[in-house]
This record gives structure tokens, sequence and C-alpha cells, in this order.
């Protein structure tokens, strides 16, 4: 039994989700009816709902090559985000000296945009030979100092006694972190994949630096193509914005759950 | 069944590739390029020897890229047009030139058959 009425929360709720949602439904609507988007007054509702703007999209641009590098690029940026982030994370759960000076300096470097860091990354990426490649696009990405937190927190809630357990067992700390601690950090796990796949997909500044060839670009780069060919195709354009969206929007769906678990995870204690 | 077989990212990929699978044999199926109907008269009688040209629809312009003449029935076919987005156009001396029609495809190559036949009016 609550103290006070339910209904102005869940009232004031969809509202804000009905804000939130609005832009969505008008690209998706723009993509299906190629309406002028400044229209006045604008209709709510599509008219004249038709899938070829997908088709022209699909045509206009190399669209399934721009797919493919974006998928690549992301797949190898989660893998080494899951590898690095936990052993990090795993790590900072330790005791050990300089532990503190380890996590001021991982702290102060989130304050450094990577705007500021560009020259010298794409310095670095040249002198390695990885301009215009796959790895070369990953390779900034390989890390997110946020994930680590974010593993660091799960591996936290973890009781100690199954850690010194698995130690009284013989077991290696490699097969603790594998074995005893990534199973039971789902949620930090769901919560990385989502924010480097999400962040590599929408990634722009970084392949735009460091690409130089048309079929190794991603679908952020497609997208700037297809504004420098396409001004008037309002429809076509938009569709094209929705087959950029839907894969982030689908791996968000797929594992929320674990996502806002993995956010919330360590923020309380007891 | 195995849990790893039966959880939603599984199922939820699992179609994606069966749907896009299903996709590629219709498509393998139906993209020979073809687009066949109908020229009439302003009387709605079929129109011999008309002349049907086929244009490419782009951003700023309409480019031909085939021509063909009705049969002894009206009826006129394309085959091996490789475009999405095209315009078709008949006309007969005499008898006179039809709207432009324009042929939104699913796919490159999409065999269709049009419904409505291109009227020819004076």
């Amino acid at each position: 039994m609550h103290r006070y009425p339910r209904w102005p929360i869940h009232a004031a709720l969809i509202l804000v989700s009905v804000a939130m949602l609005l832009p969505f439904y008008w690209v998706l609507k723009t993509s299906l009816t190629g309406e002028n988007i400044f229209a006045y007054p604008p209709s709510l509702l599509p008219q004249g709902i038709q899938p070829f703007f997908y088709v022209d999209a699909w045509y206009a641009i190399p669209f399934a090559r721009f797919f493919l590098n974006s998928v690549l690029v992301a797949a190898m940026v989660i893998v080494a985000n899951l590898i690095f982030n936990a052993a990090a994370g795993y790590a900072l759960t330790k005791q050990f000296r300089g532990k503190t000076a380890i996590l001021f300096v991982l702290l102060s470097c989130m304050m450094i945009p990577f705007q500021a860091t560009i020259i010298p990354a794409y310095l670095i990426t040249a002198e390695l030979g990885l301009l215009n490649s796959y790895l070369g696009l990953a390779l900034p990405a390989f890390s997110h100092i946020i994930c680590i937190f974010i593993f660091k927190a799960n591996f936290d809630a973890i009781p100690p006694s199954l850690i010194q357990a698995a130690r009284i067992d013989g077991v290696p700390e490699w097969k603790i972190l594998l074995r005893v601690m990534l199973p039971l950090a789902k949620p930090a796990i769901a919560t990385n994949v989502i924010l480097s796949f999400i962040w590599s997909w929408n990634d722009f500044l970084w392949p735009l630096i460091i690409i130089r060839d048309v079929q190794m670009q991603t679908m952020p780069l497609g997208l700037s193509t297809f504004l420098a060919y396409f001004e008037d195709t309002t429809g076509a354009l938009y569709a094209f914005c929705v087959m950029v969206l839907v894969p982030g929007l689908l791996i968000f769906l797929l594992a929320q759950n674990q996502f806002i678990q993995g956010l919330t995870s360590g923020a309380r204690k007891g | 069944m195995r849990p790893w077989l039966v959880n939603r990212v599984t199922i939820t990929f699992a179609t994606i590739a069966l749907v896009v699978l299903l996709w590629n044999l219709y498509v393998a199926q139906h993209d020979d390029g073809i687009l066949a109907g109908t020229v009439t008269g302003p009387d709605g009688s079929p129109v011999p020897g008309a002349k049907v040209v086929l244009s490419e629809r782009t951003i700023v312009s309409l480019d031909p890229i085939a021509e063909t003449v009705t049969d002894d029935q009206g009826n006129f076919r394309f085959t091996g047009h490789d475009r999405h987005r095209v315009v078709l156009t008949a006309s007969k001396p005499g008898v006179g030139q039809s709207r432009r029609l324009e042929v939104r495809l699913y796919f490159r190559n999409q065999n269709r058959e049009l419904a409505e036949p291109l009227q020819l009016a004076p």
C-alpha cells in the first residue's frame, strides 16, 4: 500500500517518454512518407506510407559495405573492451601499492576529451602502419575507463569468500576472473557491450581522420557522404538514419535489463 | 533445449538471419529484370506498334535506357533493366502519348508485371 497515489508519477513518466520517443517516431515517419519535415501544420499521422526510400538509401551508397565495416569494427571493440576492461577492473579490486595513484590517473584521464588526444593518437596509429585499416579504426576504443569502473564496481560486489575458496583450490588468477568473476558480472558485461558498441557505432571523428578509402568507411561517414550527394531526398536520408539507428537500438533492447543493473551495481551498499 | 539456444539474443539474431536468407532466396528467384505491361488507347483497346521507353529516374534527370515496341496485343516487355526506380512512357504517332509512369521496385532487376496499362491520350 502506497502512502500517495502513483498516477501523477506514471503520468509524468508517460509524458517524458512521449517527448523522448517523438524524435524517433518523426524520423521513422519521414523515412516512410518522405514528407517535407518543415511542412506546416505538421501531420502527426503518416500519410502515403511506402518502403521505397529504404531501397533508394540501400542503392545510393555501398550500404552493405559500410554496414559490414561498422560491424567488424564494433565487434573488435566489444571483444577488446571485454578483455581489457575486465582484466583492469579485476586488478583494481586488489590491494597493491600505488593503487590510489592509478585510480587517480584513470579518473583524471576521463576528464581529457578525445579531441585533445586525437593528434597523438593519429601519429601513433600512423607509426604503427594502421591508417585506413579496421584495427586502426578500433584501436583507440579498445578500452574505456568508465567501463573499467563498471567492472570494478561489479567485482567489488562479489563476496571475497568466493575468490578465496577458488584460491584455496589452486585456481590461477586468470581462471578466477574467467570462471568465477565474469559469470557473476553479467550486468557489467552487458553494459560494456552496449556502451562500447554504441560508441564505436556512432564514432565519426576518428574514422573521418584515418580513413581515406571509400570502401573502408563506416556508417556515420556514409551518412555524411549521403548528405553530400543527396541533399533533397528527405525520405531516403531519413531511411538511412533509421538503418544506422536500428542495430544500436536492437543491442540496447536485448540487454537493457543487464545494462541498467550494470550501471546501478555498486551504487548502494547493503 | 540448451539455454543458450533459446535465449532472446539467439532467437533474435537467428530470426534476422532467417529473414535475410529468405529474402535473398526470393530475390534470386525474381531478379531477371523483366518489366512487362500493356499499352492501351484512349478507348481502352490495346495499341500495337506503340513505342515504349524505359528511363532511369535520377535525382536531377530522366535518362532513357531502353525502348521497345508493343506487339499485336499491345503488350511490351523489357528484360535485364538492372534498376530499382524507372519511368515508363509510351507513344504512337496519330494516337497519342501516355503520362509518365514511375515504377519503384523493391530491388534491382525485380520482375514486375504492371497491373495498370499505359494509356495513350491525344
